[in-house]
């Protein structure tokens, strides 16, 4: 909207293409500074790798939210389902298969993409709140299913025993957190620019499209039903591989992956950072954990009070989340002159 | 100027530098991880204050080295936070010993890592008995359910208990009490009847009670996590005319002294086996209770006080043993006996987890009227049975 009313008209025919090319260098260079923070933090905060490779997990898990929430509209509380799957995916299968951590990484993304695509063809017919409550409703079943199934996942203990190899034979998890880091930085990176591949094309747009108005892609023979079940379906992948690096990281999974409390923080970050926008999953949940993190290390005992002060003053003021912030900035400046 | 101030800035980084060097001979370092916020944060403001009536007590140093304990919120089970957290207290706040942990994954979760940092590691609660079998780093001065549950099956078969049904929250520990519970009882020739799962979120018992009742048992054995489901499973069990219709109430935690009052009279004559009572009679827990209460007025002492009390001692052990040279340090404490507020205790050389007695307790009231769990029999030095 902003973009089209910015664009002088007499770029559009002749300049089209090199502003495009520029853009795209820009869009480009901001992305390699991504990656070069994320190198760079792992120089910066030796003493905190562990930490920070929870929020690249996070981040993993937040932006498989951003593609149903965000892109296709699809309103979730129950996005744990498809983490917790993940985990127990990659858990299960290091403790009983291999304990290779790519082959368990793949194996955590397809159990996440199946349970995805299972509980996709009924969560796909509903919506509103009855949609929210069947997604919670999953998750809590997949919950109750691993905690009777206690001989085989440890139940409510967490499941023991994941030990992984080194990656490529190579590289062992060390105690420091080093390799976790860099290994959970690299898939972080992959995800991210496969996603971004994702969302530029002609599918990303039909999402899109789904979520401006399902009736009118109906209307143009767009088969809405069926590319929800398969966005859903590519969120479950990347939210199973947010799950198994989580389980490959920590070497034990709990009941609590499939956990409302998780599905929450991963929907809050999201709207902090703002929806729809692969960079707002970023901020958002970098913003989010490191504020919980510093208020919980300054004040273990009332920091939930800064958590919760901070979502309400950004749900308040700025509803798009702080990706949107610099265009309520750029307005409220235009105003007070 | 400007060379003033980065004169002074050299000056004040050397002294902080040479300030932290004098410190580090003496100083030793203890992280507690437990949870200080959301719905469990009552676990770690009684961690904390135990601990901190333990320091008022015994004083700041332990064999010449000044102890600073760090607290770290891991809010409920998350194991990979718990992970994490117990990694910056190791490499970044360079601590040598850990304490804390409330739940079992939390504590499953560090087990690698203080294996490969070798840092001893004291658990003020985590029950599940296979815990310490995962690292020789691990000490435990909380208790077991096994530990409390396979005497409070003995102490009913003694009392002519023939038959029981058994109704357990359905999770890891009440499995775990399930398991004692029925194991014990089967062995000496009593009939379990029913093994009721009660699911974690509930807090109607009301069907529970009939489905139990239609059995008519002579005893029902409960574990509940502390809090709301205790409360209304007391609850529940009083209004449902259980004790009138003859079917005697056994427990372990369930009448825990930070919810007690809330049952009210409706508690009194409720029996259960258990290792610690705020009520328990000696010197020592009176010094105990009484400072609890002059230093945090209105707190009262329960489980986890208790298992941080010890805990602090355990760690004050291996710190004037070997100050941070804590390789040897879980050495120091096997098999080491002491009194503690909840009698006499030892650490298993073996399972390093604590060796108590477990005492069969029912609820009453006090000359000032407050409900209190009254020790009246006692089975002494009973180890970690989960793990024999």
């Amino acid at each position: 909207m902003q973009e089209t009313q910015i664009k002088p008209a007499e770029n559009l025919a002749q300049t089209a293409a090199p502003a495009r090319s520029r853009k795209f260098l820009i869009k480009l260079l901001i992305d390699l500074a991504l990656i070069g923070v994320g190198i760079a933090a792992y120089f910066i905060f030796p003493d905190n790798l562990g930490f920070i490779t929870r929020i690249l997990i996070m981040i993993i898990l937040v932006l498989s939210l951003d593609l149903v929430l965000g892109y296709a509209g699809v309103a979730t509380l129950g996005h744990a389902a498809l983490f917790g799957a993940g985990a127990y995916g990659a858990g299960l299968f290091a403790v009983y298969f291999s304990a290779d951590p790519l082959l368990g990484l793949l194996v955590g993304a397809i159990v996440g993409a199946i349970i995805a695509f299972i509980s996709g063809l009924f969560l796909m017919r509903a919506h509103g709140l009855t949609l929210l409550m069947l997604t919670i409703a999953v998750a809590q079943i997949l919950q109750e299913i691993i905690n009777k199934e206690r001989a085989i996942t440890g139940g409510s203990d967490g499941l023991l025993g994941i030990d992984m190899d080194p990656i490529f034979g190579i590289y062992a998890f060390d105690f420091f957190g080093k390799t976790g880091y860099l290994y959970a930085l690299t898939v972080l990176v992959i995800v991210f620019f496969a996603l971004k591949i994702l969302v530029a094309s002609p599918f990303g747009a039909m999402a899109k499209g789904i979520h401006e108005s399902a009736p009118r892609m109906r209307a143009i023979g767009t088969p809405v039903y069926w590319r929800l079940v398969g966005i859903y379906t590519i969120s479950g992948f990347i939210a199973g591989i947010a799950g198994a690096v989580s389980a490959q990281v920590t070497e034990l999974v709990s009941l609590e992956a499939f956990g409302f409390a998780l599905s929450a923080e991963a929907m809050v970050m999201l709207i902090l950072g703002g929806l729809g926008r692969l960079y707002g999953a970023i901020i958002g949940t970098v913003i989010f954990m490191v504020v919980h993190h510093t208020a919980a290390s300054i004040d273990p005992f009332n920091w939930l009070f800064v958590i919760g002060t901070m979502v309400l003053i950004v749900v308040y003021f700025v509803p798009e989340g702080f990706m949107g912030l610099p265009v309520k900035l750029r307005r409220w400046l235009r105003w007070q002159k | 100027m400007k060379k003033t101030i980065k004169l002074m800035a050299g000056v004040g980084a050397i002294s902080v530098m040479m300030a932290s060097a004098a410190f580090a001979d003496h100083t030793v370092k203890v992280g507690v991880i437990a949870p200080f916020s959301g719905p469990f944060a009552i676990w770690g403001k009684q961690f904390k204050e135990a601990v901190e009536v333990y320091v008022a007590q015994n004083g700041e140093t332990a064999g010449g080295h000044t102890v600073e304990f760090i607290y770290k919120d891991s809010g409920g089970p998350n194991p990979s936070g718990t992970k994490s957290l117990a990694q910056e207290l190791i490499i970044g706040e360079k601590v040598d010993y850990l304490g804390g942990l409330v739940f079992t994954p939390n504590a499953l979760s560090v087990a690698s890592l203080i294996d490969e940092a070798q840092i001893p590691t004291v658990i003020f609660n985590a029950a599940t008995s296979s815990i310490v079998l995962q690292s020789e780093y691990f000490v435990r001065t909380s208790f077991s359910l096994w530990q409390v549950s396979v005497p409070m099956a003995e102490w009913a078969w003694e009392q002519g208990i023939k038959t029981v049904v058994i109704s357990v929250t359905d999770y890891g520990p009440g499995n775990d009490a399930q398991v004692a519970f029925t194991t014990a009882f089967e062995a000496l020739g009593g009939e379990v009847l029913d093994a009721i799962g009660m699911p974690l979120s509930t807090t109607d018992f009301a069907p529970f009670m009939q489905r139990i009742k239609d059995q008519s048992p002579d005893a029902v054995f409960a574990f509940l996590p502390a809090g709301p489901p205790t409360f209304a499973f007391v609850k529940s069990y009083n209004e449902n005319g259980m004790k009138d219709a003859g079917i005697t109430f056994l427990g372990t935690g369930e009448t825990d002294e930070t919810t007690l009052e809330a049952l009210g009279d409706a508690a009194i004559g409720l029996t259960t086996a258990y290792h610690y009572s705020a009520a328990h009679v000696s010197d020592l827990n009176q010094a105990f209770t009484s400072k609890l209460d002059e230093m945090f007025p209105g707190s009262v002492a329960n489980l986890a006080s208790v298992g941080a009390y010890d805990g602090a001692h355990i760690l004050y052990q291996m710190i004037a043993a070997v100050g941070s040279d804590r390789t040897k340090a879980v050495d120091v404490v096997r098999g080491y006996e002491w009194e503690s507020p909840r009698g006499p205790v030892s650490l298993d050389p073996d399972t390093r987890h604590i060796t108590q007695n477990v005492y069969i307790r029912r609820v009453a009231k006090d000359e000032n009227g407050n409900l209190i769990n009254e020790e009246f029999q006692t089975i002494e030095a009973v180890p970690d049975l989960g793990l024999l």
